[in-house]
């Protein structure tokens, strides 16, 4: 029985063009994404590598000048790569995962974008993540939509119930092939990129596979509960491409808009301008102020005096502080926003599976906008701890040589998000529950 | 061929298909998101238009008020711009949503356009944008292959093709009048967008004079041209195909190769094929190039310390003190000059990469009318890459005029013996400051834009005249049964 459905399953036309197009797109996919990765690493190496030199030219350039090496002086912090981004590429080809900074006002230079095409940006990627999301939905919708009804159209359905097993076994034999294939088919992409791509296999790739897979099983059990809604082939053929287009085309892209339109990040705009005027002013206003504001936040420094006429570096370092410091309000309203966006995209994306596989895949591969905005709070720590090493040697006029450069190399940023199992896997689940109940309760009296 | 022939089949189905009770319904939702994407469009567009004109003009007024002060700390005071949109962007967002918002424009130094509407977004952001070209180029396309697919099929499964060919009619005939038919029931849809897109032209003016009218034109015609190749196609398919299960396939298939894995795919190996310099590279080739040059940061800059020289000696002066303008200017109108032209050759090199990459979706325009209609689209949207590069080398354009009249200030009025830019010693008065002219943005001219897209528009000329030799010539070897 299962050699002959296998058969009849191989011989149609539909499978080996599906499998064809996804195994092209899928190899396309892996290298995409492996690309993206060289060349995210190449830059980290050549950053790596920069640093040490332009660290050498300018202490050399401005041996005595401590106060203005630091001006020209640079840092990298980096947020490594994963290899599991080339999966799931997410946000992480929008923002800058270097970022290479002065000690001076920090909220100038961390939002500096990377050199990206943006018509790439556009068009987006074609990652493995999108193939699953986008593609595996249509390919279990071409297989599936005619199972029933196909049998049905030919009169071959009525031979089969004549059979005398169980004609709910016999479609659900049916049904586990072409899951079985899906599955299969899935399994040799992701066994490629973990061999292409030389992803560990931990949990994080492990998640990835089972949240791929419960979506799969999502569609699938759409498909059973249309397809046991018992309508024509036709019928079934639109409204399941009229539930994809729905699922993965539509509602998307109004969330996305209602989100945007919801929470727009204008703060971005005032918190630019007004780092910028906070510490230009300070050029033309009280000294003495200044300095007030300087020591209050750090009064570690009173110490070190203002002297009473002309240019100073522990002058010129307050006023790049007070950039950062007199658009803190701003910043953290602009913060604020983005953290509603994120929060309310998560909420919403609960309820809908394309949205919610997208989102934690790029949570787990380290490429969602969280990740990035981790990524930006901790260059602020990083600048802050360079910073708090430089003032004191700045304001003492130390030699450049005294201090031991060997140190400053590039820094990497350690990830500490937590992927939410619950939150990311029950709702889909649950989804997939009911439509499956749904279906067979419906069905009862018929496969009875 | 009969012309009365051909408009009484193409108003048997437009009358058949407008009271099947499927297309009310599909039409009602169609017409309420459109209506809903439109207001809601033009809402975000006035409410950034007014952010962006707000910061703007707030960003000027910090500008203007700044006091006497030495010109060079003006120089880095520097401005921001703010990028303003396209008023039709509200039809065709475009690139928009990728392209940065805001530049600071200062001396030395070129910055990034930052805070691009994605990078402050969720991954959501990436299943697309929502405006009405994305209604006109994938999801109408979606519903004139459901309305027409069985336009022909249907006739043969019932067995009237038959009778209507018996009686007289050639294929041509039938062809032609379901293609017209069929049009007009997409004309149904398209015309309220089209009206959409027209009242936009009409209502905002007042921000540009960028012959938005004319453009408007030109968009309706593109649009209506590639719904006509869509219907001929759409009929062409169904008078092929055995059954109307085959026929809706066939196009199906053909949206998701053509609509959706064709552009992802061109784009992305274009990318690969010309991949473009890190920005980390990107910044080392400049600075390489400054260091053979010269750099005039470098007090013992070789090539700066003799054009030093050399200026000593047309003055007929020992020191740079003794010189009748302040040498610091000018050592920095000449630095200015100098990484200028630097930075605008390798922007330029990263640019004509961008290009190659984009050169694969470009030219695959002929083959595919979905991307010809997007390029053209955006392109006279105001919302294309061409749009923005050109957004770009105007600020910096501006960039590099504000920081040399900063150094030609300091080279009239600042002394030779200032040493620093600090205190109110070497100043000079702030009406300088506001004599400078603001920003002004204009949007690539019409013409500039046409001769992006001529390829695209060709491109239709080429698949209409395709499409009718197709319905003339191959339509006598039909077969009926």
């Amino acid at each position: 029985m299962y050699n002959l459905l296998i058969k009849q399953f191989f011989r149609s036309k539909t499978v080996w063009l599906a499998f064809g197009i996804i195994m092209v797109l899928g190899i396309l996919s892996i290298g995409t994404g492996k690309q993206f990765v060289i060349q995210k690493e190449e830059a980290i190496a050549k950053t790596i590598e920069k640093q040490e030199e332009h660290i050498k030219r300018q202490v050399k350039l401005h041996e005595n000048h401590i106060g203005l090496l630091l001006y020209y002086l640079k840092f990298s912090f980096i947020n490594p790569v994963e290899p599991l981004s080339a999966i799931s590429i997410g946000q992480s080809d929008l923002n800058s995962h270097i970022q290479n900074v002065k000690i001076l006002n920090l909220e100038g230079q961390k939002y500096d974008t990377d050199l990206v095409n943006p018509m790439r940006l556009q068009v987006g990627n074609l990652d493995l993540s999108f193939l699953i999301i986008f593609l595996f939905p249509l390919v279990i919708i071409a297989l599936n939509f005619n199972v029933l009804s196909e049998e049905i159209e030919k009169g071959t359905w009525k031979m089969v119930t004549l059979q005398g097993i169980s004609p709910f076994k016999f479609l659900i034999m049916k049904l586990g092939i072409r899951i079985l294939f899906i599955c299969l088919v899935l399994g040799v992409l992701f066994l490629l990129s973990k061999l292409i791509l030389d992803i560990p296999f931990n949990t994080d790739f492990i998640n990835i596979i089972i949240i791929s897979y419960l979506y799969i099983f999502f569609w699938f059990s759409l498909c059973f509960f249309v397809i046991l809604l018992r309508k024509s082939s036709n019928t079934n053929a639109i409204t399941l491409l009229a539930s994809w287009l729905l699922l993965v085309v539509f509602l998307p892209v109004l969330v996305n808009n209602y989100i945007i339109n919801k929470y727009p990040v204008d703060e971005a705009f005032t918190m630019t301008i007004k780092q910028r005027d906070e510490y230009h002013k300070r050029w033309d206003t009280d000294k003495k102020e200044t300095m007030d504001k300087f020591y209050k936040h750090y009064p570690q420094f009173k110490k070190y005096k203002l002297q009473e006429e002309g240019f100073s570096w522990l002058w010129y370092y307050a006023m790049q502080q007070m950039g950062d410091d007199e658009s803190q309000h701003e910043k953290e309203d602009m913060y604020s926003k983005i953290k509603n966006r994120e929060q309310l995209s998560s909420q919403i994306a609960q309820f809908f599976p394309p949205l919610q596989v997208q989102l934690a895949m790029n949570t787990i591969a380290n490429t969602s906008l969280t990740n990035h905005v981790d990524f930006l709070n901790e260059t602020t720590n990083f600048h802050e701890k360079i910073r708090l090493q430089f003032y004191p040697k700045i304001f003492e006029n130390q030699k450049a040589s005294a201090v031991n450069w060997e140190v400053y190399k590039p820094e990497f940023f350690i990830s500490t998000a937590n992927f939410s199992w619950i939150k990311n896997i029950l709702p889909m689940t649950l989804i997939t529950i009911v439509l499956i109940g749904f279906a067979v309760f419906r069905n009862f009296r018929y496969f009875n | 061929m009969r012309i009365n022939l051909v408009i009484l089949i193409c108003k048997q189905f437009f009358k058949k298909t407008f009271f099947s009770k499927g297309l009310f319904v599909l039409l009602t939702l169609f017409l309420i998101v459109l209506t809903y994407i439109t207001v809601n469009g033009w809402y975000t567009f006035e409410e950034h238009h007014h952010v962006v004109e707000h910061h703007q003009g707030k960003e000027r007024q910090s500008w203007e008020a700044n006091p006497d002060k030495h010109p060079h700390r003006m120089a880095h005071f520097g401005s921001f711009v703010f990028r303003i949109q396209h008023p039709l962007s509200i039809f065709d967002s475009g690139i928009e949503s990728y392209t940065g918002n805001a530049i600071f424009l200062e001396a030395h130094k070129q910055h990034t356009a930052n805070f691009s509407e994605a990078s402050l977004s969720t991954g959501l952001m990436r299943f697309g944008d929502l405006n009405i070209a994305i209604l006109l180029q994938l999801v109408l396309p979606l519903i004139i292959f459901f309305i027409g697919y069985a336009s022909i099929t249907s006739e043969k499964e019932n067995g009237t093709l038959k009778v209507i060919y018996i009686q007289g009619t050639s294929i041509k005939e039938v062809l032609f009048g379901k293609t017209l038919g069929l049009f007009l029931i997409a004309a149904l849809f398209f015309i309220p967008a089209l009206i959409a897109l027209w009242s936009i032209s009409f209502i905002e003016t007042h921000t540009v004079n960028s012959a938005l009218v004319l453009r408007a034109l030109l968009i309706s015609i593109s649009y209506v041209l590639f719904f006509f190749i869509l219907c001929c196609i759409t009929v062409i398919i169904s008078g092929k195909s055995e059954n109307s299960n085959k026929s809706l396939l066939t196009l199906l298939g053909g949206w998701l190769l053509f609509f959706i894995i064709i552009p992802k795919t061109a784009q992305v190996v274009g990318n690969s094929i010309y991949p473009n310099v890190s920005k980390i590279e990107f910044k080392a080739n400049i600075e390489n190039e400054v260091l053979k040059q010269g750099d005039s940061h470098d007090p013992n800059d070789p090539q700066f310390n003799k054009l030093r020289d050399s200026i000593l000696k047309a003055n007929n002066v020992s020191d740079t003190k003794d010189l009748p303008f302040n040498y610091g200017g000018f050592l920095m109108s000449k630095g200015e000059a100098q990484t200028a032209k630097i930075y605008a050759n390798q922007h330029n090199k990263l640019i004509k990469t961008y290009q190659k990459q984009n050169s694969i979706t470009n030219s695959l325009v002929l083959f595919n009318p979905y991307l010809a209609i997007k390029n053209i689209s955006m392109g006279l949207s105001g919302t294309d890459f061409n749009t923005y590069t050109n957004f770009l080398v105007q600020t910096e354009k501006y960039r590099y005029m504000q920081s040399q009249y900063m150094n030609d200030l300091q080279m009239k009025y600042i002394s030779n013996e200032a040493k620093s830019s600090e205190g109110k010693v070497h100043i000079v008065k702030s009406d300088y400051w506001k004599s400078i002219p603001k920003f002004n943005y204009e949007f690539v001219s019409l013409s500039k834009t046409l001769k992006h897209q001529i390829l695209a528009l060709l491109s239709f000329s080429i698949w209409l005249a395709i499409m009718l030799i197709i319905m003339t010539k191959f339509s006598n070897h039909f077969k009926i049964i």
